[in-house]
């Protein structure tokens, strides 16, 4: 299968590193408008070709799929072009600036008879399949709520919030934030599905020139509850990310790989708590240790894109269902869109 | 004669602007657009241009007049991706804008991490092995990125028909900026030191100024690559010593062998780290011989090309880094045709 990527700078690199270890792909081409960056990704991971113009690219390498890693404003009309010259389209988060842009590309991609794919790397991640696969064995129970946290500092210097060079993030809704809101929306619509209601609190805690740095939201879905937040003051960086269910609760550091489960014991009830507490401090002493050697051997956090991006190969290959569907899409983004804010600034 | 500086507000390029100044040369200082100036003290006669090599649409209106380039502007925090962003996608954009002036001549500054340390045996100086494609990329950010400035300012260089000089800097020490790579490993307040006997390449903040100033007033620096060294480097050992007791920091230094060390961490490279995506450079093997390989430095080249030698010797150094404060529009032969106040004039 032949791939190609838009955008060489920043995240690009996970993907080509992960996408060189595939044996279903055969890098054909890199696009980045900096000439030295395109060539530099294709020296890199040896790839035959390099272009600065992606027409020019899908004309003269004619991929079967097209990663877009661009900045989110050109994700559109990147995507848009990819379809019409035949391929599939993976594509970073946020997959558009509205969602209006996601509703035409979905029917792009449909009447082009190509897959629409958005990179929820961290659904994919090993704490929230773990967490899945107890759901689906039955020890969870059914999930009533779950809480999705990311503490991240932002505003440090060449960030998003680096006066020099605006972030072109900051062109969305919410700002740098926004960038974010596909990881939380896809996580809950993992556990309680796609949301009927919800609430949104946008502030501003610093100054800086984004127009957010703190976001909270409440949401009712279809199979339950959700908190959702971003805080860009709260330190140390951490991905939070606690599921409730019936007969078990999860709590997870999606920036580590620190998993913990709590649930009933064969134990008298005043000894829950001391067992339960002797376990989790076992368990995070042994996720101490496998963070450090994940950092030392793989990819780190982004374990999540590897194992997307293999299963969306298989599927692509064989023809089997895809681990993200264009309707997953639409109902991740309609659950981003009520978690945007109505003005943007607070 | 004018002259357009890159980075002019960095810790190099703020005393290249007052050696250029003390040469007679004319400055257009090209900063970013939120950079504080005042207290550098630049006379009104620096003409500020305020622009971003990563966004700015209009850099070609920096060349404007202008007879030489000095570009010293480059990214050197942050990630690997940014890194490069930042200094080489800004190169290309910024020497496209060139491409449209009358400008010609260009002082490019590089670096010593161009060079390929673990095929240099013994010396190293201007002819010796530099990095090749694909293993560049098996470099640290900084490396790949100055080293893709270099092949991309060669590019434009050659298409164009200018005259370059490339000034390759070992490490760059001065007030502020005293700790060097090469120093070894900081823990808290204590320093391991690897090959503590060994010789830093390295040249003093003003110094290394003084050598970019000449280089763009000198047309024998035109069409040479130049090593910019005071002299053959303080061993890591005296130079940390005088750090610590220059910079009043408590600590204890604790040596190391080199040949220990390099072995140590080839051994955990091949065992434990080799895939490793957020390993310390200093346990990634070319990364340690990079910073710490045992070698002779030489500076015979920029001596006999430009009849260099440095204005200040260590001692002087010394005073000038942790010594009361000199103003840096005072620094290696200053003779400021006229200070005039402190404002600057805004280009843009």
């Amino acid at each position: 299968m032949k791939v190609a990527l838009i955008g060489a700078g920043q995240i690009a690199r996970q993907h080509l590193t992960c996408l060189k270890a595939l044996p279903e792909v055969e890098l054909a081409a890199t696009c980045d408008l900096s000439p030295a960056t395109a060539e530099a990704a294709a020296e890199r991971y040896g790839i035959r070709a390099w272009f600065t113009d992606h027409r020019a690219m899908l004309e003269k390498a004619r991929p079967d799929v097209v990663h877009v890693t661009t900045p989110p404003t050109s994700h559109f009309r990147l995507a848009v072009d990819s379809f019409a010259a035949g391929a599939h389209v993976l594509v970073e988060k946020p997959a558009t600036s509205t969602f209006e842009e996601l509703e035409t590309l979905v029917r792009r991609a449909q009447e082009a008879g190509r897959h629409l794919i958005e990179d929820y790397n961290y659904v994919f991640n090993h704490a929230p399949q773990e967490i899945l696969r107890r759901i689906g064995s039955g020890q969870f129970g059914a999930v009533t709520h779950v809480e999705v946290l990311i503490c991240l500092d932002i505003l440090g210097p060449g960030g998003f919030a680096d006066p020099n060079s605006p972030h072109p993030a900051l062109t969305l809704a919410g700002g740098a934030i926004a960038d974010f809101l596909p990881h939380l929306a896809s996580l809950v619509h993992l556990f309680v599905g796609p949301h009927r209601t919800a609430q949104t609190v946008w502030t501003k805690r610093k100054p800086s020139i984004l127009p957010f740095d703190e976001f909270r939201a409440v949401v009712d879905a279809e199979r339950g509850t959700a908190a959702l937040g971003f805080s860009s003051s709260s330190q140390p960086d951490a991905f939070w990310l606690r599921v409730y269910g019936e007969r078990m609760q999860a709590t997870a550091n999606l920036f580590e790989t620190r998993l913990t489960f709590d649930g009933p014991r064969n134990v008298p009830k005043p000894l829950r708590p001391f067992f339960s507490g002797l376990e989790e401090g076992k368990t995070i002493r042994r996720a101490a240790l496998s963070t450090l050697l994940r950092k030392f051997k793989g990819p780190g956090a982004y374990e999540g894109l590897w194992e997307l991006l293999a299963r969306t190969y298989r599927a692509l290959a064989d023809g089997s269902a895809l681990p993200v569907t264009a309707n997953h899409v639409l109902e991740v983004n309609r659950m981003v869109e009520a978690l945007k804010p109505r003005e943007q600034r607070p | 004669m004018r002259a357009l500086v890159t980075g002019a507000n960095g810790f190099l390029g703020r005393h290249v602007v007052a050696a250029l100044l003390a040469r007679g040369i004319e400055v257009r200082a090209m900063v970013r657009s939120a950079a504080r100036l005042e207290a550098l003290g630049w006379p009104s006669s620096v003409e500020v241009f305020r622009a971003d090599l990563r966004t700015s649409r209009e850099l070609g209106r920096a060349f404007e007049g202008v007879d030489v380039l000095l570009h010293l502007a480059a990214v050197v925090s942050g990630g690997e991706d940014a890194q490069f962003a930042g200094t080489v996608a800004g190169t290309e954009r910024l020497l496209g804008a060139m491409a449209t002036s009358a400008c010609q001549r260009l002082v490019l500054c590089s670096t010593f991490s161009v060079y390929d340390y673990s095929s240099t045996r013994r010396i190293l100086d201007e002819d010796s092995p530099l990095h090749q494609a694909p293993d560049v990329y098996t470099r640290d950010g900084y490396t790949i990125s100055k080293w893709w400035q270099e092949r991309v300012t060669r590019r434009f260089v050659e298409k164009h028909g200018w005259d370059l000089t490339v000034l390759r800097p070992g490490f760059i020490w001065g007030r502020d900026h005293a700790y060097l790579a090469a120093l070894g490993q900081q823990f808290g307040r204590h320093h391991l030191v690897i090959g503590p006997l060994t010789r830093m390449p390295m040249t003093h903040v003003e110094n290394c100024a003084n050598v970019f100033a000449l280089a763009a007033a000198d047309a024998r620096a035109r069409g040479q690559t130049l090593n910019v060294i005071d002299g053959p480097g303080e061993r890591i050992w005296t130079y940390l010593s005088d750090y610590m007791r220059g910079s009043g920091q408590p600590g204890w230094p604790l040596p190391v062998p080199y040949w220990l060390a390099i072995w140590m961490v080839r051994l955990a490279f091949a065992t434990v780290f080799r895939r490793a995506t957020k390993v310390p450079s200093i346990l990634i093997p070319r990364r340690l011989e990079s910073r710490l390989k045992p070698l002779r430095f030489e500076n015979r080249r920029l001596r006999e090309t430009l009849s260099w030698t440095p204005p200040l010797d260590y001692q002087q150094c010394l005073v000038r880094t942790y010594g009361p404060e000199t103003p840096p529009s005072r620094g290696v032969g200053a003779m400021l045709p006229s200070t005039g106040g402190s404002g600057c004039r805004l280009a843009d």
